[in-house]
C-alpha cells in the first residue's frame, strides 16, 4: 500500500528522514518495498514569468525572452512558439536536472547567450493528472495565480515521498493512512490524532430510502446518508494530488471522496444518484442467473453465493465488488445516497474470483474491514462533502446491521508473556505498548487484563499481545539461548532417507550427475515415449490450474524428463555423460481423483554415448538392486526401448523396472542423435527396508584354479542360461565369466562360439589335475545335453 | 706374504675403480676372489706356512679380502644407482597432463546442501520426517489455521487437483501430520519439494525445496528458536554471521518472524547481492500457533513450540552465487559438473 509522508503527518507528529523511517517500520513489521520521491531527477528548475519577447537577431525561428524569476531577470532563448508576453512557465536555470536525463547549462543560442531553457510537460516527464496543459505540444503555462521564482516541484505538488509498504495478510487494520498512523504514532510514543469528522448536517424535506439487509451474515453492517445540492466539480488540487501520489485517478469531486475516504480510513464507500433507486434499499443475494451490468460497461451474471444492493426491483451494485452501470454519479446527479457497509470478507473475495471482477473497494474488502470503520470512514466523507462544499449533508440517515461486536478481553500475566520471549520485558512497558496501540489495559498484580480495540481483529489470545511487544520492545533484544530447557530426543534419517541417500551415492560413483526435473509434465510426454493409447502410464493426475500445457499433469515416470535432459546437452555440445533422478512418480489410486495417489519413489538413470552399451547400464542396474530385491530379467515390453536391446526388472512376477538402450523413434522424437541408455526403476517396494546385514564369509584358504572353456553352440541359447547350466554342473565351479563370443569363420552359420572362464575352487584343499578334469568334464557333458554343445 | 697381500689388494682396488659396468667388475671379482683367484690362491697356500705363523697370516689375508669385499660392494652398490638413476631418469612423464580413469559423478548442489542441513539438524535430535507431495487441503491450509477464503491463500498460489486436494505449497504440511502420530518432547524436520504457481524466471520456480523445522516441548522460548537459527546461519553462511528477527505473518506462527541473516557477501557492509541493506532474508519462523498445537490434541498450555521454514533452493545459491534458479533444473552438465 501506498503512504505518502505528508499524508501521514495529518496524523501524526514527526520529523524524520524518509529512509530512517523506512528502517523504523521495517522493525515492527511492514516492509518498505520503495521510497518514491515523486520529484526524483527535477533540480533547479523554478517559476518564471515571461516580461519581454524579442525576435532573435539571427534566427527567424528563435525568440529572445526576458524572464522574472523573482529573484533575478534572465534571458532566456526559445523556438517555441506558445509563450506569450506574461505567461507564467517553468525554467530550468543555468545547472538544472531534467527527469528525461538532460543537463541544462548556460550557452549561447546562434550568439545570443540563454541562461537556460523553458520546459514541456513531457520534459518534466508530467501528464495532464499533475496539471492540465501538461499533454499540449508547446511549453508548460501555468496557471496565472503560480508563485513565481517557487520551486517547480512545489507548484507542481511532485516534492512527496510516498511510501510502498507490504503490509501482512493479518492486519486489514492498516491498509489505509490513518491505520499505518496509528503505528507509527506508537512507534514515537504517542497515539494518532483523530481525522476531522466536522459537518454540519441540514434539516430535508425529503426522504431517504430505508435500508434493510436480508442477509446479515454477508452484510453486518449498512447505512446510507442523503447529500443533496450536489454539485459535480473537479476536487481540488491537494486531494487530486494526494490521489495521484497513491495511484488513483481523480474524477470528479464526489468520487474523489469516495477514493480518499477509502485510502484515507480504509472504508470503500458507493455514491448511487437516489433518483435511481427504487423506494428501498434491500441486501440481499443475487437469485442464479441474475444479471447486472457494472460501471466497467461489462454484464455479469450473477448466483445466489453472491451479494447484491438493490432496491424494490433491480439489483443496483454487485455487493462491495462495482456499482450498477446507471445508478452511480453522473453529471446531472443532484442528490446522493452515500453508501458505508460491512461485508462478509471471504464473500466478496469469492465474488469477486467467480466472476473475474476486481476493484479497489472489493480489494479492500477482501482483506476484511472492521466494524468501527463503517461509522468513521461515513463520517470522514461527510465532513469532506462539506469541506469541499460538494453537496449539503443533510439528517436523513438509514442503516440495518448485526449487533455491535462484543469488545474482546484478553486475560494474561506479563510472566506468561515473556516465558515466550526467554527475557524479561517489564511490564510497565507492556503496558505502555499495548496502551500507545488504543489497547485499554487494567493491572492486577502482573495479570494483564487487555480490552482489545474493535479495529484488531486480528488479536484473540495473550500469544498475539505478546507479538504487539515485542514488536516494539524490539526483536534484537532477544538473546541467543539453544533450547536449554528442551528434553533430548532421538534424530535422523528414516529407512528410506538412507536408502535413497545410498543409492544416489552408488549412482556417483558409477560416473552418473544427479539431475532435478519439474515434477509435472506436458502429457505430450506418453505420446513422444510411444505409449499404448490404453497404457496405464497414461493416467496421470491433471493440475486445475496449471501454468501451462508444458507443465499440467503429474507425471508417472521420468524417463521423459531426463530425455529432456539429454537433448538440452545434446544441443549444447555438451557431450557424452551419466545421469540420474530419484524422484517421485505420481500413481493416481482413482480417477478422477478422490483420494492422495501413491507417490514411488523412482529412479531414472541416462547413460549416452558410443561408450556405452546395455551391459554398462545393467552393470549399474545391478548394483543399485544388489541386496537390495530379488528379481529376475526378462526381455523388455517397455515402449521408450529398444524391443531387443532392453529388459524388464521382475519380482514377485511384478514388472518394476525397464533398462536399455531407446527405441530409435522416441530418439527421433526427442531429437537425440547420441546413443542414449536409460533404465527406469520403481524402488517403492523395497525402499523402506533396511539392506540386509552382509555376514562375513571366510576368505579362501586353498588356491584359486583358473580354467578357459570355449564351446559352440546354436545362436539361440543365451550366455545367462549356460553360466547357469556350468554353475550348477560341478560344486568346484566357483565363479564363471564370460569373456568372448564369436561368430563367422570357421564356425556354422547359426552357430555361435562362447568361451568362459571359469575359476575352480574347493573349501577342503588344494586341487589335484584329475578333481580339475573330473569337473571340466561334467561342465563339458552339462553342456552338452541342455544345449548340444560342442568343445571348439 | 704381507708385501703380496699389499700389492694383491693395491691391485686389486684400481681393478674395482676402473671397472665401470657391472660386467667388468664382476670378472675383475672372479679374477681376485673367485676360486681360482689369486687370493683364494693365497688361502690355498695357507697350508703350506708353519702352524705358528699361520694365525697371523690367515689374519692378514682375511683383512685383505674384507677390504676388498667391501670395495666391490661400494662400486656394485654404485653402479647399481647410476644405473637406476638413468632408468628412472628415461621413466621420466609429464606430470602436468589431466589426470585420467573411470569418472566419478556427482550429486546436485541442492542434494549436497539437503545432506548438509540433514546433517546439521540430525546432530541435535531431530528427526528427519517424509510426507506427501500432493496434499490434502487439511493438511496444507486447514489444520496450519489457514481456513478456506483466507487472505494468506492469496500469499502462496496453489496448484490445486481438485477442490481439496492439492500439491502442497509448503513444507509445513507435515508438521501436523507428525504431530497426530509424535507427542513433546519433539524436534523434527520435513525437507523435500513444494510447489507454487509461479512463472519460471531467474528468482522463481514453480517447484522449489524447503526444509520445515519444528521443536514442541516445554518452556520452548523465542530465545530458543534465535538461538538455533543462529547457529544454523552460522554453519551455513560462516562463523561470524549475525541474524536479526523482523515482525511478519504466518497462519500457523504467532508470534511470526522473518529472520535475515547479515550479508555473507559483503559481511554487513552492503552489496549488490543484499541490495545494500547489508542483510538477507533466509527464512521465516515463529511460535507455532496455539489452535495447530490444539488441533494436534497437544495442550497449548503445557507445551510451546517453535517452527521454521527455510528455502533450500536460497540458500544453495546464496552459498554458490548461482544467479539464475532456472539452472538448478535444466541439469546442464557443466553446471552440475562445477559441484563436483
Amino acid at each position: 500500500m501506498k503512504l505518502p509522508l505528508n499524508w501521514l503527518k495529518d496524523y501524526v507528529d514527526i520529523d524524520i528522514e524518509p529512509k530512517a523511517l523506512a528502517d523504523k517500520l521495517l522493525g515492527i513489521g511492514f516492509e518498505v518495498e520503495e521510497i518514491i520521491y515523486t520529484g526524483e531527477n527535477i533540480e533547479n528548475v523554478k517559476v518564471g514569468q515571461i516580461v519581454n519577447i524579442e525576435k532573435h537577431p539571427d534566427a527567424d525561428k528563435l525568440q529572445v525572452c526576458t524572464v522574472n524569476m523573482g529573484n533575478e531577470t534572465i534571458i532566456i532563448v526559445t523556438a517555441a512558439t506558445n509563450v506569450a508576453v506574461g505567461d507564467k512557465v517553468p525554467v530550468a536555470l543555468d545547472d538544472s536536472h531534467l527527469p528525461t536525463g538532460k543537463h541544462i547549462l548556460a550557452s549561447p543560442l546562434r550568439g545570443v547567450m540563454s541562461y537556460g531553457m523553458f520546459c514541456s510537460g513531457s520534459e518534466l516527464m508530467i501528464d495532464d493528472s499533475v496539471i492540465e496543459g501538461a499533454e499540449v505540444n508547446g511549453i508548460l503555462i501555468l496557471p496565472a495565480d503560480t508563485v513565481i521564482g517557487q520551486d517547480i516541484k512545489e507548484t507542481l505538488g511532485l516534492n512527496e515521498y510516498v511510501f510502498d509498504i507490504s503490509i501482512p495478510a493479518n492486519r486489514p487494520d492498516c491498509q489505509s493512512v490513518y491505520g499505518l498512523s496509528r503505528e507509527i504514532a506508537a512507534l514515537f510514543g504517542q497515539v494518532a490524532k483523530k481525522p476531522s469528522l466536522e459537518y454540519t448536517a441540514y434539516k430535508s424535506d425529503l426522504t431517504i430510502p430505508q435500508a434493510k439487509i436480508s442477509n446479515k451474515e454477508l452484510c453486518s453492517l449498512y447505512t446510507g446518508r442523503l447529500i443533496t445540492d450536489i454539485k459535480i466539480e473537479p476536487s481540488p488540487k491537494w486531494m487530486r494530488d494526494r490521489l495521484r501520489n497513491v495511484g488513483i485517478r481523480a474524477i470528479n469531486n464526489i468520487v474523489d471522496i469516495t477514493n480518499y475516504v477509502l485510502m484515507e480510513i480504509g472504508q470503500p464507500l458507493h455514491a448511487f444518484d437516489v433518483s435511481f433507486i427504487d423506494e428501498y434499499i434491500d441486501v440481499r443475494r443475487a437469485k442464479n442467473g441474475e444479471k447486472i451490468v457494472a460501471l466497467d460497461g461489462k454484464e455479469y451474471s450473477l448466483n445466489e453465493k453472491m451479494l447484491v444492493i438493490a432496491d424494490k426491483n433491480k439489483a443496483l451494485a454487485i455487493a462491495g465488488v462495482m456499482g450498477g452501470e446507471y445508478s452511480g454519479i453522473n453529471d446531472e446527479t443532484k442528490v446522493c445516497f452515500l453508501e458505508a457497509a460491512r461485508f462478509a470478507k471471504e464473500n466478496i473475495r469469492a465474488t469477486s474470483r467467480a466472476i473475474g471482477l476486481r476493484s479497489d473497494s472489493s480489494a479492500r474488502y477482501e482483506k476484511g474491514v472492521d466494524w468501527n470503520s463503517v461509522e468513521l470512514g461515513r463520517e470522514r466523507a461527510l465532513a469532506l462533502f462539506a469541506q469541499l462544499g460538494a453537496g449539503k449533508v443533510t439528517d436523513l440517515s438509514t442503516g440495518d446491521g448485526v449487533q455491535k461486536p462484543e469488545i474482546k478481553v484478553i486475560t494474561t500475566t506479563s510472566d506468561r508473556i515473556n516465558d515466550l520471549f526467554g527475557i524479561v520485558v517489564e511490564q510497565e512497558k507492556m503496558v505502555e505498548t499495548l496502551t500507545s496501540l488504543e489497547f485499554e489495559v487494567e493491572e492486577k498484580g502482573n495479570t494483564l487484563v487487555c480490552k482489545v480495540p474493535l479495529f484488531r481483529e486480528d488479536i484473540d489470545n495473550y500469544t498475539d499481545l505478546a507479538e504487539e511487544i515485542i514488536r516494539f520492545y524490539g526483536y534484537d533484544s532477544l538473546t541467543e539461548d539453544f533450547i536449554k530447557d528442551a528434553q533430548p530426543t532421538v534424530g535422523g534419517m528414516t529407512v528410506r532417507q538412507k536408502n535413497i541417500a545410498s543409492i544416489k551415492n552408488t549412482m556417483v560413483a558409477l560416473g552418473a550427475y544427479e539431475c532435478f526435473t519439474y515434477s509435472f509434465i506436458n502429457q505430450k510426454q506418453y505420446d513422444l515415449l510411444c505409449y499404448a493409447e490404453n497404457a496405464p502410464e497414461r493416467n496421470t493426475i491433471r493440475i486445475i490450474n496449471p501454468l501451462s500445457e508444458e507443465f499440467s499433469v503429474m507425471r508417472t515416470q521420468l524417463v521423459g524428463s531426463l530425455l529432456d535432459s539429454v537433448y538440452t546437452n545434446q544441443s549444447r555440445k555438451n557431450g557424452d555423460f551419466r545421469g540420474f533422478e530419484i524422484a517421485k512418480a505420481y500413481i493416481p489410486k482413482s480417477l478422477p481423483v478422490t483420494e492422495l495417489p501413491y507417490e514411488n519413489d523412482t529412479l531414472c538413470i541416462v547413460y549416452t554415448g558410443k561408450e556405452e552399451s546395455f551391459y554398462t547400464i545393467k552393470y549399474g542396474v545391478e548394483k543399485v538392486l544388489d541386496g537390495r530385491v530379488d528379481y529376475s530379467i526378462v526381455r523388455t515390453s517397455a515402449p521408450y526401448l529398444h524391443p531387443g536391446i532392453g529388459a524388464d526388472l521382475v519380482c514377485d512376477g511384478k514388472v518394476f523396472g525397464s533398462f536399455g538402450k531407446i527405441h530409435p523413434t522416441v530418439a527421433d522424437n526427442y531429437g537425440i542423435s547420441a546413443d542414449v541408455y536409460v533404465a527406469q526403476i520403481d524402488l517403492s517396494g523395497f525402499i523402506n527396508i533396511e539392506k540386509d546385514l552382509v555376514p562375513f564369509k571366510s576368505l579362501p584358504k586353498f588356491p584359486l584354479v583358473d580354467r578357459d572353456l570355449a564351446v559352440i553352440v546354436k545362436d539361440e541359447y543365451t550366455v545367462g542360461e549356460m553360466i547357469e547350466c556350468i554353475k550348477s554342473a560341478h560344486p568346484l565351479c566357483y565363479t564363471v565369466k564370460l569373456f568372448d563370443i564369436y561368430k563367422g569363420e570357421q564356425i556354422e552359420s547359426g552357430y555361435k562360439s562362447v568361451a568362459f572362464s571359469l575359476k575352480l575352487r574347493s573349501d577342503e584343499k588344494t586341487l589335484v589335475d584329475a578333481q580339475i578334469q573330473e569337473c571340466m568334464n561334467a561342465v563339458m557333458d552339462a553342456l552338452n545335453k541342455k544345449f548340444g554343445a560342442k568343445l571348439r | 706374504m704381507k708385501e703380496k697381500l699389499k700389492d694383491i689388494t693395491a691391485r686389486a682396488l684400481l681393478a674395482i675403480d676402473k671397472a665401470d659396468n657391472n660386467k667388468d667388475l664382476a670378472a675383475v671379482k672372479v679374477e681376485i676372489l673367485g676360486k681360482s683367484g689369486e687370493l683364494t690362491g693365497i688361502l690355498r697356500n695357507m697350508k703350506d706356512l708353519s702352524p705358528e705363523d699361520r694365525p697371523l697370516a690367515g689374519k692378514l689375508v682375511n683383512e685383505a679380502r674384507v677390504e676388498i669385499e667391501r670395495a666391490f660392494d661400494a662400486k656394485f652398490k654404485y653402479l647399481h644407482d647410476l644405473e637406476l638413476a638413468k632408468k628412472l631418469e628415461e621413466e621420466k612423464i609429464d606430470i602436468t597432463i589431466e589426470g585420467s580413469d573411470k569418472k566419478l559423478g556427482g550429486l546436485h548442489p541442492l542434494t549436497q546442501m539437503q545432506n548438509d542441513v540433514i546433517d546439521f539438524f540430525t546432530s541435535l535430535g531431530f528427526a528427519v520426517l517424509d510426507s506427501p507431495e500432493i496434499e490434502t487441503d487439511y493438511y496444507n491450509f486447514e489444520a496450519l489455521n489457514v481456513p478456506a477464503n483466507h487472505p494468506a491463500r492469496d500469499m502462496q498460489d496453489t496448484f490445486y487437483v481438485t477442490d481439496s486436494i492439492l500439491l502442497r505449497t509448503q513444507t509445513s504440511a507435515g508438521q501436523i501430520r507428525y504431530m497426530e502420530n509424535k507427542k513433546p518432547p519433539l524436534k523434527m524436520i520435513n525437507i523435500g519439494r513444494v510447489f507454487r504457481s509461479d512463472d519460471v524466471d531467474a528468482t522463481h520456480s514453480p517447484v522449489f525445496h524447503q526444509i520445515e523445522g519444528l521443536v514442541v516441548d516445554k518452556h520452548i522460548t523465542m530465545c530458543d528458536l534465535k538461538g538455533i537459527l543462529a547457529k544454523f546461519a552460522q554453519r551455513f553462511f560462516g562463523e561470524k554471521t549475525q541474524i536479526r528477527f523482523r515482525p511478519s505473518y504466518f497462519p500457523f506462527t504467532e508470534p511470526s518472524v522473518e529472520v535475515d541473516a547479515s550479508c555473507p557477501y559483503c559481511g554487513g557492509k552492503g552489496c549488490r547481492v543484499c541490495k545494500g541493506t547489508g542483510w538477507i532474508e533466509i527464512l521465516g519462523a515463529g511460535i507455532v500457533n496455539r489452535n495447530v498445537l490444539a488441533t494436534c490434541d497437544i495442550n497449548p498450555d503445557e507445551f510451546t513450540g517453535f517452527a521454521f521454514g527455510i528455502g533450500l533452493d536460497r540458500i544453495t545459491t546464496i552459498c554458490h552465487g548461482i544467479n539464475d534458479m532456472r539452472l538448478e533444473f535444466e541439469n546442464d552438465i557443466r553446471f552440475l559438473k562445477q559441484f563436483n
